[in-house]
């Protein structure tokens, strides 16, 4: 087990999310069961402003757990300096067996927790509180997701030895490695930029036309075909290597912290693309497409420019 | 159309201590009426007049104004029903000392943010009004009772709302200014307001333009 001053600072907020995540469940199963806005009865009324204590809780987990994703990344960077192996975030998300899922939950509970702010924001501005059976519903399933992400969490830091030595980036992402990853360089370039630049153009199309559950597929697809281009192409660019495909290295100060922007309008514009066909009324395709647009034109930036510089493509 | 039906509020000092304000009232107040709340301190006048004004919700019950059932609204919807249906006079008057009368008196026009033309335009108006427009410029801790109440009241009238509170108007009044106080209701009463006065001023009881008198007691009205 490694305790680094980050480890701690992250084992000390998961246990005040648990606190105030449990207080908010317990209320959320009480109002998700007895809520009944026509009731003029005392009972309803508890209920009413528990509601109101309980979306604040969730409001400020999330407004917690956001920016806590990003200080997750740079403490695994942190901690791979004194893991044998590792050069990065990834030797420490592959130190141990639940690394790679907590990771993937992390970003599923971060796209569960901001449909729930959406979900709420929708809710509070109509005077008949449409969706809060719903929003506290949803919230009771997000608990439990969130509940294993901070035991899986619990479970990595504490499995982690130091002892142990563990395989680098430069392993892990290898063309050659024996890893799942290496199927992702069984893809040919051109496939792969063809499929990148492809759906990019197709959601520019259905931005246009508003439909929006092609549009939400849409985004799903762009977000699986944007992380393995970059992994299999674009990182490649950002490090000036042929050879490296490490999608963490380029949160490093050494790329001057890019990964960070490069993720973040990935993230967001995904996420605002996928709420499309749940919150019609909201105008969330412009948001979607400007962020995605913005990640589109950032990874591009890379390539255009060290073909400039050099004349030659990787 | 104001209508109490069934309303309870009790307050909670803790776990184990609670103070029932009122049980089970009911009331209906009609458009343009004068109401006169009478009672002794505690029997729950100022209660009524909050769930009123939005300003807290029942335990039970529930509160319509204008057909809308306000003691469901959430908060945002609840602060926009006050802003533009209530005027409350407060029995201390409840202004900014360290501001000036002006500066009081548009405090309510703040959250829409209104142009420099209507501001002034709504200033000028009731001030002048109510009889303050010479001590625009004066901090309002430098006034005496009666004017202090002249600014409270232009405050409230400010957004020309539809309901007019005041809750123990004449409590730090002399008899004068508690009549001059009487001949503003008067005038307000004339513009077809709705006005509930929760008071145990005697100068109250025998206006002509009142229309209904309730007698609040231990929280239930008796009459």
């Amino acid at each position: 087990m490694i305790l680094t001053p980050e480890i701690l600072a992250i084992f000390i907020l998961n246990a005040i999310f648990l606190a105030f995540g449990t207080v908010a469940f317990i209320l959320s199963v009480k109002i998700y069961f007895g809520w009944d806005l026509n009731s003029n009865k005392q009972k309803q009324y508890k209920l009413e402003k528990n509601s109101y204590l309980t979306a604040t809780i969730i409001k400020y987990i999330f407004a917690i757990k956001l920016p806590l994703f990003l200080f997750f990344i740079f403490t695994l960077d942190k901690v791979s300096t004194v893991l044998t192996g590792a050069m990065c975030a990834a030797g420490v998300v592959d130190a141990t067996e639940f690394g790679m899922y907590l990771f993937i939950l992390k970003i599923i509970n971060l796209y569960l927790f901001g449909f729930w702010l959406i979900l709420h924001k929708l809710d509070i501005s109509n005077e008949h509180l449409p969706y809060t059976k719903l929003k506290f519903g949803f919230f009771i399933l997000a608990f439990l997701v969130f509940l294993t992400e901070l035991v899986l969490e619990t479970i990595m830091f504490a499995s982690i030895d130091p002892a142990v030595m563990v395989s680098c980036c430069g392993t892990l992402y290898s063309a050659t490695s024996a890893s799942y990853i290496s199927t992702l360089f069984q893809i040919e370039p051109l496939v792969l930029l063809g499929l990148f630049y492809g759906n990019f153009i197709l959601l520019i199309i259905f931005y246009f036309y508003k439909n929006s559950y092609i549009y939400a597929i849409l985004n799903i697809l762009f977000l699986i075909i944007a992380i393995i281009s970059l992994i299999s192409i674009f990182g490649t660019y950002i490090y000036e290597l042929p050879t490296h495909h490490c999608p963490f290295c380029f949160l490093q100060k050494d790329y001057y912290y890019v990964g960070y922007l490069i993720y973040s309008t990935l993230f967001a514009g995904t996420f605002f693309g996928l709420a499309t066909p749940f919150f019609k009324k909201a105008n969330y395709y412009k948001i979607s497409i400007l962020f995605i647009t913005f990640y589109t034109f950032i990874v591009t930036a890379y390539p255009m420019i060290y073909y400039i510089k050099n004349g030659v493509w990787l | 159309m104001i209508k109490l039906n069934n309303v309870t509020k009790i307050y909670e000092i803790n776990k184990n201590n609670s103070i029932t304000a009122i049980k089970d009232i009911n009331l209906s107040i009609n458009e343009g009426e004068l109401i006169v709340l009478k009672g002794a301190s505690g029997s729950g006048k100022s209660t009524i007049l909050s769930l009123i004004a939005g300003l807290c919700k029942p335990t039970n019950g529930e509160v319509i104004v204008d057909e809308k059932r306000i003691s469901k609204l959430p908060d945002d919807f609840l602060s926009l029903y006050r802003r533009q249906n209530i005027g409350f006079i407060f029995q201390k008057y409840n202004l900014i000392p360290t501001l000036s009368v002006q500066d009081n008196i548009l405090v309510p026009l703040i959250p829409d943010n209104p142009d420099e033309q209507t501001i002034e335009k709504k200033l000028h108006y009731v001030m002048e009004k109510f009889n303050i427009i010479h001590k625009k410029d004066i901090t309002v801790k430098n006034l005496s009772g009666g004017e202090q109440q002249r600014v409270a009241i232009s405050r409230s009238m400010i957004n020309d709302p539809k309901i007019i509170i005041a809750d123990e108007p004449t409590a730090n009044l002399d008899e004068k200014l508690s009549l001059d106080f009487i001949e503003i209701l008067k005038q307000l009463k004339q513009t077809n307001k709705t006005i509930i006065v929760a008071t145990h001023d005697p100068l109250f009881f025998e206006l002509d333009f009142v229309d209904k008198i309730i007698d609040v007691k231990n929280g239930k009205i008796l009459s």
